[in-house]
């Protein structure tokens, strides 16, 4: 369940007639400006444990706080603006982190500064059938990685914790 | 000295002589924890589960955890499988990110994902296409030299391929046989499962989560917690069954449904229903129990320039504690909030649903213009109880879990710096602890020495076998 303002503005001898959905749990006790996703129009709201107190009343030349999560048009078919749309509906900040690379993302070295094998093509196995041995010399196996570490602990780069 | 050396006086001794001294001597005690239990030092000491050795025929979180649980304790697990592609959840990575490399040979370019970490230390990775017919008696002889099995195919394959319970205990009467899967016999007896599944399935995620005329709704944890959860409860029953054995001789076979593990986490929801035929509704961040006594939102994070969006937004949630009387009381008068203490002096009426949405929207009206840290400060100092909701970079650098060894790095022999934060969150053990050796290895890592160690296989033939992709 989420509040809505249901935009009914004239534009261009038209009416707006986008719904706005006010996602509950931004807008659970909130004061505001928000946007219509759709035309634009800024409306000022009150929201008091989740009750409209006060709006939406039109607060034309002012600059939104925010804009609504999600925004459809029932009338005119499954016209939407999804979350994130620039400049319309709020910018999606659900991410696992700051950067999303939705590909293999190549380390050689961890937080801290040590070696990590995260990085590819790596030396196929020394054993027979797929068999490793139990420790990797990375030393002799990856010496541009060893030298790299080396120059990193004489910057002081590499730390404890 | 006693003139007669024979005699031993207690004078003599080292230690202490009276009851009295004897307390005197004693350290204080949290140094004699930090001494008994030597974090950091776990690999001197014996482990506990020496001598065992497991199969299993796992993948993914929930199996593969109730033996990663017996191989931090020293069972000896050998982790069967698929030749060439492995355990399915070596695939599943974060966000196709994070992924360790190489995960076998004829696959130069793919690694494992971290997703795998956790359900998989310590464990020996040997690959067997143990189906079919061919591999049938090299399974039955690691059968014949093994204490018990985890396995989670649908009920009733293993007993297709002749390797269910009722065959082995006959080549083995001491195994103990685990099956571990989605519903168990019962009306939904070939249905697989998922975490949410059995988050739904059983209930929990109605409880979880705010109510609707909050704006919330039914919610599953974001983490697996019934996997590894049920992964839990497959070990007790796993230790138990061993104990078991210790006195009879005999093995044992556990079927462990999945879904029925959120009913243990449900508490008196259940039993309240039997009783009252009352249906238990979900209070996410609050409790039914205790008022005030949940988490609330501040206005302002306490690191709003940061980049990571867990930290510029989500950094704003405290978790306060303020229920007894003179608590709630120095809550209201620190908060400005007075009139709801007189309103609400007792803990019956303040525990009552409309009490908590007034108490706790004052709350965060009052921590509207505040951030998370100012709000525990301020709470913390009137001697109240409150707690930042951490992220995961704050519990790598709460100093609370690095002092207890909970969260540490692991020099890793095969994947070099990793940080680990399952493996010594089980409690700590004075003789036998816990310990992680190495988080998992490629898949077939451990072929030569299962088959040729263990099972005495002559070298050529397990150049065969992996030729033709048996093994």
């Amino acid at each position: 369940m989420c509040d809505i303002i249901w935009c009914k503005k004239e534009v261009d001898g038209k009416e707006c007639d986008t719904i706005n959905y006010l996602d509950p749990y931004c807008f659970w006790n909130w004061e505001g400006t928000i946007n219509c996703a759709e035309c634009g129009t800024v409306y000022y709201i009150h929201m008091i444990q989740g009750f409209m107190y006060k709006g939406p009343e039109e607060r034309p030349g002012e600059e939104p706080d925010t804009s609504p999560l999600y925004a459809d048009k029932p009338f005119e078919g499954y016209a939407n603006y999804r979350p994130g749309v620039e400049g319309r509906t709020r910018p999606y900040e659900c991410k696992p982190r700051s950067v999303l690379l939705g590909v293999a993302d190549m380390v050689k070295f961890s937080i801290r500064g040590r070696p990590v094998r995260g990085w590819r093509p790596q030396p196929p196995s020394a054993g027979l059938a797929g068999s490793f041995g139990f420790n990797w010399d990375i030393q002799k196996l990856s010496p541009e990685i060893w030298e790299e570490y080396q120059e990193k602990m004489a910057k002081g780069e590499v730390r404890e914790w | 000295m006693a003139k007669d050396p024979r005699v031993t006086r207690i004078e003599d001794l080292p230690g202490p002589k009276s009851k009295g001294e004897m307390d005197e001597m004693k350290m204080p005690y949290e140094e004699y924890c930090k001494k008994l239990f030597d974090v950091g030092n776990e690999h001197t000491k014996p482990i506990a589960l020496k001598g065992i050795r497991w199969l299993s025929c796992t993948m993914y979180i929930f199996t593969p955890h109730s033996v990663a649980n017996l191989a931090e304790l020293g069972a000896e697990v050998i982790k069967i499988e698929m030749p060439r592609m492995g355990d399915a959840m070596r695939h599943t990575s974060p966000f196709n990110e994070c992924y360790l490399y190489p995960l076998h040979d004829t696959r130069p370019m793919t690694g494992t994902g971290l997703g795998f970490t956790n359900a998989n230390p310590n464990k020996y990775f040997l690959t067997m296409d143990y189906h079919i017919p061919e591999m049938v008696d090299v399974f039955y002889g690691l059968v014949k030299k093994s204490d018990g099995l985890t396995e989670l195919y649908r009920p009733g394959t293993l007993d297709k391929w002749k390797m269910s319970y009722r065959y082995l205990s006959e080549i083995n009467p001491r195994f103990i046989y685990v099956w571990g899967g989605g519903f168990g016999y019962g009306p939904k007896i070939f249905g697989g499962s998922y975490d949410i599944l059995g988050q739904a399935h059983a209930g929990l995620a109605s409880i979880t989560g705010m109510h609707e005329f909050m704006g919330g709704h039914a919610t599953k944890q974001t983490n697996w917690v019934i996997d590894w959860q049920s992964g839990n409860l497959i070990t007790c029953s796993i230790l138990a069954a061993i104990h078991h054995r210790r006195k009879t001789g005999l093995g044992t076979m556990i079927e462990f449904s999945q879904v029925q593990v959120p009913t243990r986490m449900l508490g008196h929801t259940l039993p309240m229903y039997g009783k009252f035929g009352i249906v238990r509704q979900r209070w996410g961040n609050w409790d039914t129990q205790l008022a005030a006594h949940g988490i609330i939102l501040c206005g302002k994070s306490d690191f709003p320039d940061a980049d990571n969006p867990q930290d510029k937004f989500c950094a704003r949630y405290v978790m306060v504690s303020a229920f007894q009387d003179e608590d709630f009381k120095e809550l209201c008068a620190i908060t400005g909030m007075k009139d709801l203490f007189d309103k609400y002096k007792a803990h019956k009426d303040r525990v009552e649903g409309e009490a908590q949405v007034e108490i706790y929207g004052a709350l965060e009206n009052w921590a509207a213009d505040k951030s998370r840290s100012e709000v525990c400060k301020i709470l913390n100092d009137a001697g109240l109880l409150a707690e930042p909701v951490r992220n995961d970079r704050e519990v790598y650098e709460s100093p609370h879990f690095r002092e207890r060894g909970t969260v540490r790095w692991l020099d890793d022999p095969l994947f070099g710096d990793m940080l680990l934060h399952a493996g010594y969150s089980c409690g700590l053990m004075e003789k036998t602890p816990r310990r992680i050796n190495w988080h998992w290895r490629p898949v077939g890592a451990d072929n030569k020495k299962i088959y040729r160690d263990l099972l005495g296989v002559p070298l050529t033939q397990i150049k065969e076998w992996y030729n033709k992709a048996w093994i």
